[in-house]
């Protein structure tokens, strides 16, 4: 850093304290939450919160006395990745042909259905999935669920392969691909950094979605985090075993972000053309 | 193997016309170049040939199958990009076994297949990196590799060796030949260096804004040029052209009538009229030095270039830069003066107007 320009000095200092700031504002209520996890009942709404207490494991083995909270999270587990999994199979292809083609409106459908609030669906969910006797089922939570993860993928990916060069497409062409072959065998192949972002932001966006499973689920399949909200509110809450269950929801995305990074590396596509 | 027809092809990109109509036909087994300035539409018309580009009017045939609208999946040819293109995740190996694997050849012989073509362009020692661990000139090689193993009804390529030096150059130049000529695979060859389009071609198209100038030989171009275009294309230093008017059986400097500079002798074309004003071209190798000759032009050297085998005198007639290009031995100054004259029957007249040929 001791070589950089005199007049980046400031910017770097910009920088620090940016990041500083950023930590502050997603860390300090991530600690204090996972903290509060293991602090006694009485603690947890103390003021001056305590900073220095002996951790407990009381809340976990509450939580997992006084609810079905594996069950919960298996529902959970379930629902989020078999819509990932859809969102990525239904939304790379449409990507890469969105890419290929420069038709792009169908995308922004998709991401206009995305942005709409999701309680514009739900009726009609809702109505559909009740006459077909699907209400209660891990698929139509699946199905909802895709709604959210296709058009992450979908936008996550599109840029990924726009910077695929064109003559690849090309020459894979061709060499004889189809154009399933060239998506499967060539553009695939090049954009697992965009595949790895994207299953992430699915993951989470479909994890941390509740409104779909609170009407569309029944006490069986109910996700965690729908689930949750029955810890708020009956009598008097639990704040320290709602801090270990949200401790806990954390957790997933936070492994899978950390098992996915390596796959993040970017300037797969260099050597391809000329320079 | 197989021959190439292209009848009255058009290609426009939205308002704008690369292709305006063309009609070439190329044997089977035929070695053709394709030559032109930048921007004439040679890479366009190797993507039409290679079906990545629709054509919006006429008809291309490959063999006897109208290909129209055949995806370049199923066209069966083998082609090598000007930007390569190559596919950066896979190995070397993988990028020129892609194509034979796709064809469902077998193990043994796709591994065959590129050692031999890695062999002939010694890139053996690079098998298992990824493109971006090449330098351009290894890159266009394994660009090149991927074409050559395989066995294609035509082969296209875009400038394959403009990024190579000149000592590969030639020695991979001669191995396409050889190739070309073993393989007896129809072939397409764009290139802007006039050694190979010369020495490789059965036959050079010479293109400018996506018009055929002319189609012939090598011999045909360089010695009988259709017009002042490839006259001035094809040959390096271009060919000299001065404007001259007809005297007789003379033909004199327009703008300096005492200086005779060529005689027509018995072959006078018919079209020539007396006092006519014509482009008179004459190729730097077609000057001779002739002291004793009373007709030679006496010339002032202006610049002097040796370049080993052979020597470029640079002078001016009537203020026209002119270059001839003299035996070695020679070693005239600047300010020296000089007897050329142009070596009877190798002199080219053309249309003032048009440029077109007088025969
Ligand atoms: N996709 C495109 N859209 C619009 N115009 C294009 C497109 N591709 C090429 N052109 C135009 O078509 C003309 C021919 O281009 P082309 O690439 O065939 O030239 P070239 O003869 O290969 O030139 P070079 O020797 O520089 O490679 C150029 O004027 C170019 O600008
Ligand atoms: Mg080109």
């Amino acid at each position: 850093m001791s070589d950089a320009a005199p007049s980046d000095r400031s910017l770097q200092i910009l920088n620090t304290v940016l990041l500083v700031l950023a930590g502050c504002v997603v860390m300090v209520p991530t600690l204090w939450m996972v903290a509060s996890s293991f602090k006694q009942s009485f603690e947890v709404t103390a003021y001056p919160p305590t900073i220095i207490f002996t951790p407990t494991l009381d809340n976990y083995v509450a939580l997992s006395e006084t609810t079905p909270f594996l069950h919960y999270a298996f529902n959970s587990m379930i629902v989020t990745m078999a819509s990932t999994a859809l969102g990525l199979i239904l939304g790379a292809p449409a990507a890469f042909v969105a890419s290929w083609t420069r038709i792009t409106w169908p995308a922004i459908v998709t991401l206009v259905a995305r942005m709409a609030p999701g309680t514009l669906f739900l009726l009609p969910w809702y109505v559909m999935f009740r006459q077909v006797d699907m209400i209660g089922s891990y698929w139509s939570l699946i199905l909802t669920h895709a709604v959210i993860t296709m058009p992450i993928v979908i936008w996550v990916l599109i840029p990924f392969f726009d910077n695929i060069p064109r003559s690849v497409y090309e020459a894979a062409q061709v060499d004889g691909c189809s154009p399933a072959r060239v998506f499967w065998r060539i553009a695939l192949p090049l954009v697992t950094a965009g595949l790895a972002v994207s299953a992430i932001l699915a993951f989470v966006f479909s994890w941390n979605y509740f409104l779909f499973a609170l009407v569309l689920s029944n006490s069986d399949t109910k996700t965690l985090i729908a689930a949750s909200f029955n810890f708020i509110g009956e009598g008097s809450t639990n704040w320290g075993a709602l801090m270990a269950a949200a401790t806990l929801i954390a957790l997933p995305p936070l492994i899978l972000a950390v098992i996915v990074q390596r796959w993040l590396i970017s300037g797969l596509t260099l050597g391809a053309v000329k320079g | 193997m197989a021959s190439i027809s292209m009848r009255s092809l058009v290609k426009t990109y939205g308002d704008f016309t690369v292709i305006p109509g063309l009609d070439l036909e190329i044997a089977d087994h035929e070695f053709v170049v394709l030559v032109g300035p930048s921007g004439c539409g040679k890479s366009t018309l190797l993507r039409v040939l290679a079906g990545l580009e629709r054509i919006n009017g006429g008809d291309l045939y490959i063999g006897d199958d109208r290909v129209n609208d055949v995806p370049a999946a199923r066209r069966d040819i083998a082609m090598v990009f000007q930007d390569y293109a190559l596919y950066p995740h896979m190995t070397v190996r993988q990028n020129m076994a892609f194509a034979l694997e796709m064809r469902g050849m077998d193990k043994a012989e796709i591994e065959t297949r590129v050692k031999r073509a890695a062999g002939l362009l010694h890139i053996e020692d690079f098998l298992d990196r990824r493109p971006k661990a090449l330098s351009g000139g290894q890159r266009q090689r394994v660009a090149m590799g991927r074409a050559i193993v395989r066995d294609p009804r035509v082969f296209l390529f875009d400038e394959p060796l403009s990024n190579l030096d000149a000592k590969l150059r030639a020695q991979v130049r001669a191995e396409i030949k050889a190739l070309s000529q073993q393989l007896r695979t129809t072939m397409v060859f764009v290139t802007h260096d006039q050694v190979e389009a010369m020495t490789m071609a059965d036959r050079i198209v010479i293109m400018k804004s996506g018009i055929i100038q002319q189609v012939g030989s090598p011999e045909d171009v360089y010695e009988r040029p259709a017009n002042l275009f490839v006259a001035g294309f094809i040959g390096s230093p271009a060919m000299n052209v001065l404007p001259v008017t007809v005297a007789g059986d003379r033909l004199v400097l327009s703008n300096a009538r005492s200086v005779q500079i060529a005689s027509l002798g018995s072959k006078r074309p018919a079209a020539l009229i007396e006092g006519a004003t014509v482009d008179l071209g004459i190729r730097p190798e077609h000057f001779e030095v002739a002291p004793d000759d009373p007709n030679a032009i006496a010339v002032t050297v202006d610049l002097v270039e040796p370049l080993g085998s052979d020597t470029l005198i640079h002078f001016k007639l009537a203020e026209i830069n002119a270059i001839a290009r003299v035996s070695p031995d020679l070693r005239p100054k600047p300010g020296d003066s000089l007897s050329l004259s142009p070596v009877p029957g190798k002199i080219h007249l053309f249309e003032r107007e048009t440029g077109e040929v007088i025969r």
